[in-house]
Order: C-alpha cells, then structure tokens, then sequence
C-alpha cells in the first residue's frame, strides 16, 4: 500500500493522531517554558545552585523513557497510563536545553550593561525586565527552539504508554514490519520538527538583534 | 543563536554514522557464527544458551546481536545475512512471517513453517526446545478469585466493566486480539490501550489496567502474584520455540547442527519460567544463567 493511500484511506485517524502528537508537544514545551524559564533565572541569583539543577537536569536526560515511565506508573497525579505520563516525561527531558540556555543568557549579559543599569538605580526585577530578558532572549529562544524540535521526535514515545501521537503508526509498523505504518507515523513527525525548528528560527531573527 | 541546534545535529549524525558502522561490522563472517535475539529476555536467554553452546561444542567465535526489534527486525536481518541464527517461535512464523491463518495443531504448524523456510528463505529450522510459550490472557488473582475466572470465556462476562492493556503487536497480528474478541465474544468498555509490552504488566500489577495479553512463560506472572486465564476454546496457534539457521551456514560448519540438536526437547514450560524468573525477577546475569543451566543439563 503506498503511503498516499494509507493517508487518504485514513485522513480521520492521522488527523487524530497529528491533533494529539501536537497537544501533547504544546503542552509539555508550555510547561518546560514555565518551570524552566524562571529556573534558569533563579540559577543566576542563586549561583550555588547552579551545579546540582543542571546536573540533575543533565540526569534526567539520561533516563530512557521506557525506565521512566516504569517509574511513573504507579505514582498518583503526575503517573499511571495515558497523555499525563506522556507530558511529564517530555517536560523532564524539556527542561534541561531551556533552563540551561536561560541561565547562559542572562549570566552571558554584559557586564558593563548590568553595571550601567545599577547606575541608573534599576531595582533587581527591572534589571531583568528591562535589560537582562530582552538582551539574553535570542539564547534563551534557542533552548526553546531545540527542547521543541527534540519534543516531537520524543513525543513518538507517547505511544508506548497509550497516551496516542503519531508513534503509535511508528509502534504498529515496528510490530508487523510494515515501512508504510512506519513511514505514516515518521513523515508527518519530520515535517512537524522542521517547522517547529522554522517557526522558532524565524522568532530568533527577529528578537536576537536586541543582542547585537 | 542556531549553534545549540547545528552542534546537535552534528550529534544526532555522529550517532546515525556510529550505527551504520555496527550494522556494517554485524555482518556475518565465514569463520564465525552470529547469533541474535529479540527483544525480551526468554529471547536473550536462549541465545545465549545458544550461542554458549556452539562455542563449548564446536570452538567456533560466536558474535552475539541481541535485543534486536522484535520479530521482523530478525527475519529481516537473518535474510539479509546480518545474523546467522535467532531463536523463532513456530506460531509466530506461521502467522506473523508466512502469514497463514491461525490453526492449533501443534506438528502441522511445525512442519509447515520448516517447509516453507526452506524453500522461500533458505532457512532451516532445528527442534524445537520443548516449551510453548503462547500468549497469556492474564488478570489480577484477586480479580480471578472475586469473579470467578478460570477460562478466557469467563472473561466475555466481566470485559464490559474491564480496561484492556496490549502491546502493539499483539493489537496487530492476526493471531493477536481481534480474533481472540471474536472467537470469544469479547467487549470492553473501551478500545484496549495500546502500549509497550513490558509496561503492561507494571500497568496490571498498579490497577491501571485489569486484563493483559503477557507471555505465557514470564517470570512476572509468578512475581506479581497474577493469575493466566485457559484458552478454553483454543484460539491461539502453538508457538514451540526452536533455533532457526541459514542453510549456508548449516553446510558450511558441520558441527553446529548437532551442537543445536542437543538442546531439542531439554526445556519445560516450567524450566522457561525459572529461567526467565531468575533473569527478570533475580535480576541474575544472563550469560551466567545460561552458563549454569548448561552445565547442569548438558554437561
């Protein structure tokens, strides 16, 4: 069966499966954003801390997914079977490129422009509104950018906890060896990561000058 | 800014050379036997007693590529030359590979998928091990207790309130859940969930799930105190587990055919789950499993 047919014998069924493959990206690529953004910023303040967040972050990364979600299976809230399981494991592996870059592009600031900012009698908050944020935010899109791109590869494993996506193409193809399953589930998967990685480029280029 | 992005590209293609360059050096060799295995642990376990057993009789280097992707990535790779042998079961060959309808007798299918590898892949098949690990339809044992299941026919009564977990493979092969629904009359309240095979007993033993489709010789049913439901209406094809071997390689190193008929007949149902137990739930070192179950059996 060529792979066309398949898409047209089965338009309802792929959109579906692109609908949650997306969800499923958005939302753990939102939360990331939310916890790792304001994480990162906390390592700039609390230099201390920098070295076990991101070695735990580096750690997190470590685990495959399949050992995770073994973990997360039996955990109340955040585990058991289905999209929440899937969403906690793509935010843990989410969040290292986002806190890291977020750290890097605050503490890679100026000094001199920080300096002039006290001067000018900033308080800590407006630092990092009115000058940090906008000056380290072409670094911190490119942690955004990468944890995305990486996200919708990762969210094929999504499949394998039931929670949906275009992995399960990728898992039935896998189990009766048919390249077009595979192939159904893989294509739309690439093109998603190429726009995503497009999208983000296309924001980079217009915030990074700030940084020039 | 695309630095992060392009330096982990240049990562992903490293990985994707580094890949290549094992497939290209698996490749099988003249003067060594390479042995593969899918992805579970009974797989592993016999190719390891496998490959050992080459090794102690006939002093041939034995290479070893297990873990590979299931069933097809086998038959693939053992077609292709890639792997010289892999331990196949006779059902699965006869439904998933040849693509015949499911039937239950035990020596037609034997004979039938021996005949046919020969003659389509030049492949030859040794004897059997003697242990027939089907598909286990397995609950809770306090779920079988309270409503009284002994049978997969038991079940049609109680799926309406059940979830289903299975893995894909068995949600696609056509010795796999649509016909067991059909033969038995089953509805769940839902579409079974579709998840990775190894999860689904995690997910049965955590209430998540109530029913799964495991393997009747896992170490994990005895572990996780589950309970197996009889294929009262014989629904599923038997699959004996026995080495399959390219034919070339068959001819060309005589002593590997005997080494392997030895082990014909030596492994129970029982035997296959201490095994597996041992490896899954002792967490014991594979190689050294199969090292002692050698040299008690086979000494």
């Amino acid at each position: 069966m060529s792979l066309w047919g398949f898409y047209s014998r089965n338009a309802g069924e792929v959109l579906g499966l692109v609908g949650q493959h997306l969800s499923l990206v958005a939302s753990s690529t939102v939360i990331a954003i939310v916890v790792g953004v304001p994480g990162g910023i906390l390592l700039t303040r609390r230099p201390a801390w920098r070295a076990p967040v991101l070695g735990l972050a580096n750690l997190f990364q470590t685990i495959p997914s399949l050992a995770l979600f073994g973990f997360l299976i039996p955990l109340p809230f955040i585990g058991g079977i289905g999209a929440t399981t899937a969403i906690v494991a793509l935010v843990v592996y989410a969040l290292l490129p986002i806190v890291r870059n977020t750290y890097a592009g605050i503490a890679g600031v100026d000094p001199a422009v920080r300096e002039a900012g006290r001067g000018m009698g900033m308080t800590d908050w407006q630092l990092l509104t009115q000058v940090e944020l906008p000056l380290g935010l072409g670094v911190i899109l490119a942690g955004v950018r990468v944890a995305t791109v990486v996200s919708v590869g990762t969210a094929t494993i999504a499949a394998a906890i039931g929670a949906g996506g275009l992995g399960v193409y990728i898992f039935r193809g896998v189990a009766v060896v048919d390249d077009t399953l595979i192939l159904a589930g893989a294509l739309p998967a690439a093109l998603m990561a190429l726009a995503a990685d497009a999208l983000f480029g296309l924001a980079e280029r217009r915030f990074a000058w700030r940084g020039k | 800014m695309t630095g992060g992005a392009g330096r982990w590209m240049a990562v992903e293609g490293g990985a994707w050379a580094l890949v290549a360059a094992l497939l290209l050096t698996g490749c099988a060799h003249r003067d060594r036997i390479v042995v593969g295995s899918k992805n579970f642990t009974e797989s592993d376990l016999l190719g390891e007693i496998v490959a050992q057993q080459i090794e102690r009789r006939t002093g041939l280097a034995v290479a070893r590529r297990f873990h590979l992707g299931g069933t097809f990535v086998c038959h693939q790779a053992i077609t292709a030359g890639q792997i010289d042998l892999y331990v196949e079961y006779t059902g699965t060959a006869y439904t998933a590979v040849l693509k015949h309808a499911p039937v239950a007798d035990r020596d037609s299918v034997y004979h039938t998928v021996a005949r046919d590898y020969a003659q389509r892949f030049g492949l030859a098949w040794v004897k059997p091990f003697g242990f027939n690990n089907t598909f286990a339809i397995t609950v809770r044992r306090r779920d079988a207790t309270r409503d009284g299941l002994r049978r997969i026919s038991d079940l049609a009564r109680v799926a309406p309130r059940w979830r289903a977990g299975f893995g894909y493979e068995f949600l696609e092969r056509a010795d796999g859940f649509r016909g067991l629904a059909a033969v038995y009359g089953l509805r769940f309240a839902a579409p079974p969930i579709a998840m990775d095979l190894g999860l689904t007993y995690r997910a049965l033993a955590e209430g998540k799930v109530d029913v799964i489709a495991g393997n009747s010789t896992d170490g994990q049913i005895q572990a996780l105190d589950l309970v197996v439901l009889e294929d009262d209406r014989h629904y599923f094809p038997p699959y004996e587990a026995a080495p399959v071997i390219r034919r070339a390689t068959l001819a060309r190193h005589e002593g590997v055919g005997a080494a392997l008929d030895q082990l014909a007949g030596r492994i129970s149902d029982a035997e296959m789950r201490r095994l597996n137990a041992l490896a899954d739930v002792e967490h014991r070192d594979i190689a050294t499993v199969a090292r002692d179950w050698l040299r008690s059996n086979l000494p």
